[in-house]
């Protein structure tokens, strides 16, 4: 294992300024609210006012006859059949029965979005309704099943352990845990909860479609198109290719628009009425109703020997489903990853990770999906094994710290792990621990953090054409969801490739009808998996581009450079062609010049009896990450301010530093949030108790740290450049650092996600 | 419905609009001008924020008929030849992500140069504090205002 920047002449260094920067700073880019077809109507959905019971009456004769009203949609009027990403188990409309408050049961559609709106409240809804079930109540036995039917519901990708209540279980019993704990010297035990985290992308969720000769166009902005595509055929029942899906430009998403969500109900508008119907969400609508990140409980146990060894590990998670599946069940085995991730464990662990349904909104991926809390989980617990046995808390962890080969709880040999300890010293280089130690204020701590994470391995695919004015065409179906994955990753990869201004490439928006299947803008996939397969299809086009070139100059193609957009005979730069005039020339020997790339990460070897239920196997092309926070507590009010922040990351090659930046500073705020903050709690009617941004306290300006980084770079082979994945890991950790910050400067620690002002002030006055 | 003249842009213009029309829809459903975007409808985001006679506004709590003989200024309204400085820094410093805050801050931190030529990082983030970015995490932000108003950049 060797971590150094690598001095290859290859690598980018064209200065260049993202792609669609210009549009967005004109307010000229056209996100999905803003796209608007010459007679299109507009949506406004019905939604239950409840989280569970029997519809008992629904009258939409008022509404019909309303000012405006084209049509009215119910159930009725969708195709019998179910649709899901892992499992079947949803409609576009709520059938006799509804499970979270926000599931839609009604669309009315009108000439003006106000007169939908209006319209929409002259319905007369009557709900008998049911006691509600939280993730408390859902797990008890005997309780109430949501889904009685859930033997019925067909899953999309195999069939997974799951029964009644349980939409998803995974296990993992090695023998000998038991008998550890038997023979433990001390056994720590700790439960950590946390609640849910709401994606609060600024764009609220909107789309507009239109339905002609039983196809289906729909104009969205997604992260993920195919899925979305997916989606709605499934609801539709249609074919999945007589759904087209255009992308807009996103305004944000962090995981909550990989799946359909306003599509399929502008989809069976579309349909009724023959029109191309518009709908978005209200603020309150695609909070109540946004597929969060999930509130969960995790309880960990810890068996030590006389010695201080971690001899057994015992761990149960608890993850809240919600009234339908997602991708939830996927995700439900991501604990086994992280129930003894980073620190060696000498002997078994057990992980049980069941996911319940409940009667609130579905909940699904938000960056670093539930790795934000298991992580946190784990870096908490590791603090509370160092302070029972005494141990300083940094020496602790670089005492145990897995090397180069370990292999993972699924089997997972993690070739390069030993970058953990190369992390931990550059951590010391830029903060001391002994120092930070010695300096810390009146009601100052600190925090550790660390681990590794996962790249996206899902397929992707570019087609390159370069034409004969010299510029470049990148299509492809990835999204630029701000991140600059796109606007910036994808587009210096091809420029660089080519030896052409990245101001001369340009990317298309992504069409299903036009681009290969692309698995959408998530867990940094795209830098990695996409600019993987635009650079071989650059590498392609440029063959082509120098076998024309070669004719011109009268030279061997591999006697050819390209620079500046310029190629030449190496060596003999004064022998040239513009890309432009060999591109132009090519058109009229071999055709206009264009190459496709498509990739996939190859499937990971691990152990298939590492457990039952494992559907997430591997952290595909990992990265290894330390996070050290420093907060002071306010003892009067008792909020919690983070002083300092430090990421240590392994990027594989950076790319662009001035995006990557911007996503480490970006997830460290959302995981700030998620560890200050960002509080979205489920009331006791299952119903969340924060309904709006007011309510809702996202990070501002004036809350913010500018967090310090440190990237080592260690080139990954398969990646474009040695690029791995970048953009979802700095949030992973931020929870885990500033919790044990929190409790090293309050003597105790906090066991709850978010660590609210009134959760400081319980400690601090002796309630807690 | 109120008949109102509103100089949006520099443009004097005769409306006919809802009693209770926030003066986003209008610019947005009437004027065609989608630069300024809906967040919230709450106050909180400031996606929507417009300059009414020079001072930033939240234009989805503003009442249309209230901008009767006043001039509005909208991100249209600062993006009509090349880019400004202050948008050239946003983008060279990393300030846009997502973009779909950035006219909201735009508007914003150009209102601010006009009173401070030479704000503080602190004054800076105080004056976004009505803006809420999800991507960026402020800093790029902050940074490409200081950049530009002290030189730095080169």
């Amino acid at each position: 294992m060797t971590v150094a920047p690598i001095a290859d002449a290859s690598e980018p260094q064209t200065a260049m300024r993202r792609a669609d920067g210009p549009a967005k700073v004109r307010g000229r880019a056209q996100y999905s609210a803003d796209y608007a077809e010459v007679g299109m109507l507009h949506g406004a959905v019905l939604r239950s006012p409840v989280p569970a019971g029997r519809i008992t009456r629904l009258d939409v004769g008022a509404a019909e006859s309303a000012e405006g009203v084209v049509a009215v949609c119910t159930a009725a009027d969708q195709p019998a059949t179910r649709a899901g990403w892992v499992l079947q188990d949803q409609t576009t409309l709520a059938i006799d029965e509804v499970r979270y408050e926000g599931e839609p049961i009604a669309v009315v559609v009108a000439a003006t979005r106000a007169q939908a709106i209006t319209a929409r409240d002259e319905i007369v809804l009557e709900i008998e309704e049911f006691e509600p079930l939280d993730l408390q109540r859902s797990a008890q036995d005997g309780a109430r099943v949501i889904h009685p039917d859930w033997a019925d519901y067909v899953p999309s990708m195999g069939e997974y352990p799951r029964e009644g209540n349980l939409a998803a279980i995974m296990t993992s019993e090695p023998d000998g845990v038991d008998e550890a704990f038997a023979a433990a010297a001390r056994i720590v035990e700790s439960t950590y909860t946390a609640d849910r985290q709401y994606q609060a992308y600024l764009e609220p969720k909107a789309a507009t479609v239109s339905h002609d000769d039983g196809k289906f166009v729909v104009h969205t902005a997604v992260q993920y198109p195919f899925n979305v595509r997916d989606r709605v055929a499934q609801l539709m029942g249609v074919r999945l290719t007589d759904v087209r899906v255009i992308g807009e430009t996103i305004g944000g998403g962090f995981g909550a628009k990989l799946d359909a969500a306003v599509e399929p109900l502008a989809a069976l508008a579309a349909k009724v009425t023959g029109r191309t119907v518009s709908i978005r969400n209200s603020r309150q609508e695609d909070l109540l109703t946004c597929p969060c990140r999930e509130n969960a409980v995790v309880t960990m146990r810890t068996a030590l020997d006389e010695n201080g060894a971690m001899i057994a590990r015992d761990v149960v998670v608890d993850m809240d489903n919600g009234a339908y599946s997602g991708e939830m069940p996927w995700l439900a085995s991501l604990p086994l990853h992280i129930a003894s991730a980073t620190y060696r464990v000498e002997g078994p662990t057990r992980v049980i990770a069941r996911l319940w349904y409940t009667n609130t909104a579905p909940t699904g991926a938000f960056r670093g999906v539930g790795g934000a809390y298991l992580y946190s989980a784990l870096e908490q617990h590791t603090d509370a094994i160092a302070n029972e046995l005494g141990e300083d808390r940094r020496a602790f962890r670089v005492d145990r710290l897995i090397d180069d080969g370990t292999p993972s709880l699924s089997g997972q040999v993690l070739e390069d792990a030993g970058i953990l300890r190369v992390a931990f010293d550059e951590l010391e280089q830029v903060a001391p621990w002994d120092e930070l130690l010695a300096d810390v204020g009146p009601n100052q701590g600190i925090g550790l953090a660390a681990g590794v994470w996962m790249t996206n391995p899902m397929p992707g695919q570019a087609t390159v054409r370069v034409n004969e004015d010299g510029t470049v065409q990148v299509i492809t179906a990835a999204t630029e969801n701000g991140s600059g994955a796109v606007a910036l990753g994808i587009t210096r990869i091809v420029a660089e490739e080519l030896g052409v201004d990245p101001a001369d490439v340009s990317v298309t928006m992504p069409d299903t009808a036009v681009s290969g299947y692309d698995a959408g803008s998530q867990g940094s996939r795209t830098t990695h998996v996409v600019g993987r397969a635009a650079l071989d299809a650059a590498r392609d086009a440029k063959a082509q581009l120098l076998e024309a070139a070669a004719e011109l100059l009268e030279a061997g193609p591999g006697d050819l450079v390209v620079a500046n957009g310029v190629i030449s005979v190496a060596g003999t730069p004064t022998v040239s062609v513009p890309v432009a005039e060999a591109a132009a020339a090519a058109l009229w020997s071999t055709g206009p010049i264009s190459a496709s790339g498509s990739y996939a990460t190859p499937p990971i070897p691990y152990n298939d009896a590492c457990g039952v239920g494992v559907m997430f196997t591997a952290m595909a092309t990992p990265t290894y990450h330390v996070h050290l926070a420093v907060v002071e507590v306010d003892p009067v009010s008792g909020r919690v301010d983070v002083v300092r922040y430090i990421v240590i990351q392994e990027v594989g090659k950076t790319i662009d530093e001035v995006g990557l930046r911007g996503q480490i500073q970006g997830a460290v705020t959302q995981g700030i949030g998620y560890a200050l903050t960002e509080n979205l709690r489920i009331g006791d009617d299952c119903r969340y108790l924060e309904r709006s941004l007011e309510a809702y306290r996202l990070p501002l300006a004036v809350d913010t740290p500018t967090v310090e980084y440190r990237l080592l770079e260690h080139p990954d082979e398969a990646g474009p450049f040695g690029a791995k994945g970048a953009a979802e890991p700095p949030l992973v950790f931020v929870a885990g650092a500033i919790s044990n910050a929190v409790a090293h400067a309050l003597g105790r620690p906090i066991n709850h996600l978010p660590i609210t002002p009134e959760a400081v002030m319980d400690v601090l006055d002796g309630s807690a | 419905m109120i008949d109102v003249n509103i100089e949006i842009n520099g443009a004097p213009t005769d409306l006919t609009v809802g009693d209770a029309a926030t003066l986003l829809d209008v610019l947005r459903d009437e004027c065609g001008l989608t630069g300024s975007k809906e967040g919230c409808v709450e106050g909180e985001c400031g996606a929507c924020t417009v300059l009414i006679d020079g001072s930033p506004v939240d234009s989805c709590l503003y009442a249309a008929a209230a901008c009767d003989g006043r001039a509005v200024v909208t991100i249209e309204g600062l993006s009509t030849g090349p880019l400004s400085e202050l948008q050239d820094a946003m983008v060279e410093a990393g300030g846009v992500q997502c973009g779909f805050c950035t006219p909201g801050v735009i508007v914003v931190l150009t209102a601010l140069l006009e009173r401070h030529p030479h704000p503080t990082p602190e004054q800076i983030r105080v004056a976004l504090a009505g803006n809420i970015c999800r991507c960026t995490g402020y800093a790029q932000i902050v940074e490409s205002v200081v950049e530009l108003t002290t030189g730095a950049r080169a």
